[in-house]
């Protein structure tokens, strides 16, 4: 709780300083290094660990089985206590019948 | 012409507090009717007036602070700490959800199989694209940062590119969930597995939308020149919300993703 109040201090202060400081910097220069230096962290860590992420998992999808998950009627799962408000009810917002079974099983095969 | 003998905002009586208590009433009310009588009418009414409160409420803000000089210091230090209180709310909203994941998980129960996860969930690889979103978010933090500062030193080709490419990479995380939402192998009604995931990724992924909204405003403004160099804090309001997402996906990703593997 106490944190909690520091650290809106710190926000407000750091805020209200940093134009303060920046009142002043026109008489020294680091002030305008910030911008430079995100601007290197940008190109150089984050967008690149972005691209390392993406090559990652574009390799991952090769070496996929794209199976369907077996279907176990768990009674644990696929609860449909009360119908969803669309449709016919049974099927979630984001339903794909490929990985997605419904209460007696995937659609379209028979068990 | 009145003159005040104080820095505050003494503000000009408006209508869009009404509209919006009367909009909250609508969607919630219509929504419990929509699941129980199949309308979708009042609902849509209420979301319509929402949104149109949410937007002339806060061009009446950004008119009173940027065009008519009310945002004094004084003023303006209340805005901070009511920003800061706002978001420590939402950190409380989404703790209640962390209480319910770790209330599951840690003593999961027999019908589940006495396991985490449970019997029959296959769980999202969290070295696949959870770790590219924990990248891009990271990665918009740091090209969040680059605006805030070419904003403080003036340059205004620069912070309009780099809030340009935060926003993109907003777009890119929300898409990239999209995807895993409808490729996952689990849905919400699978269990408690599913609504303690979907419920605190989903409010997190809402939450992902209204802070790209709130930067794609900002980068409207900053090209119509509304930001100064020591005056911008509708821009740095947008930053802490966005960092606050931002901290809000690595607890996700480290508590439902990683370790509830």
């Amino acid at each position: 709780m106490a944190a909690l109040g520091r650290l809106s201090q710190a926000l407000l202060r750091s805020s209200l300083t940093q134009s303060r400081r920046q009142l002043s910097a026109s008489a020294h220069d680091h002030g305008e290094q910030s911008a430079r230096t995100w601007k290197i962290l940008t190109f150089v860590v984050a967008l690149p660990g972005v691209a390392v992420c993406m090559l990652n998992m574009y390799l991952k999808e090769q070496s996929h089985s794209h199976e369907q998950p077996e279907f176990v009627p768990y009674s644990h799962l696929r609860i449909r206590s009360k119908r969803f408000p669309w449709g016919d009810g049974n099927k979630s917002l984001f339903h794909n019948p490929h990985v997605n079974a419904l209460p007696d099983g995937y659609e379209g095969h028979d068990e | 012409m009145a003159h005040q003998a104080h820095a505050y905002h003494m503000v000009d009586p408006s209508p869009w507090p009404l509209t919006g208590a009367v909009a909250a009433l609508l969607v919630t009310s219509g929504t419990a009717i929509w699941f129980h009588f199949n309308s979708t009418i009042l609902m849509t009414l209420g979301t319509m007036l929402l949104l149109l409160t949410m937007y002339q409420w806060w061009r009446d803000i950004i008119r009173e602070g940027t065009f008519q000089g009310h945002h004094t210091p004084p003023v303006q230090k209340g805005l901070r700490y009511g920003m800061i209180l706002f978001i420590t709310s939402e950190v409380f909203f989404f703790l209640g959800f962390f209480w319910a994941f770790y209330h599951s998980s840690l003593a999961p129960t027999p019908d589940l199989g006495g396991c985490w996860p449970p019997a029959g969930i296959t769980t999202l690889d969290p070295f696949e694209v959870p770790l590219l979103n924990t990248a891009v978010l990271l990665a918009s933090g740091v090209t969040v940062t680059w605006a805030h500062h070419s904003i403080m030193e003036g340059d205004r080709k620069p912070a309009i590119q780099s809030l340009a490419l935060t926003i993109l990479l907003g777009f890119y995380f929300t898409f990239l969930q999209g995807l895993e939402y409808f490729e996952a192998p689990f849905t919400i009604a699978d269990g408690v597995y599913g609504s303690t995931f979907f419920v605190a990724t989903g409010f997190h992924g809402l939450h992902v939308i209204i802070g790209s909204t709130f930067l794609a405003v900002c980068l409207l403004r900053q090209i119509q020149y509304h930001f100064t160099s020591e005056h911008h804090f509708g821009f740095e309001a947008a930053a802490w919300y966005w960092h606050f997402v931002d901290v809000v996906w690595l607890f996700l990703y480290i508590s439902i993703y990683w370790w509830g593997s």
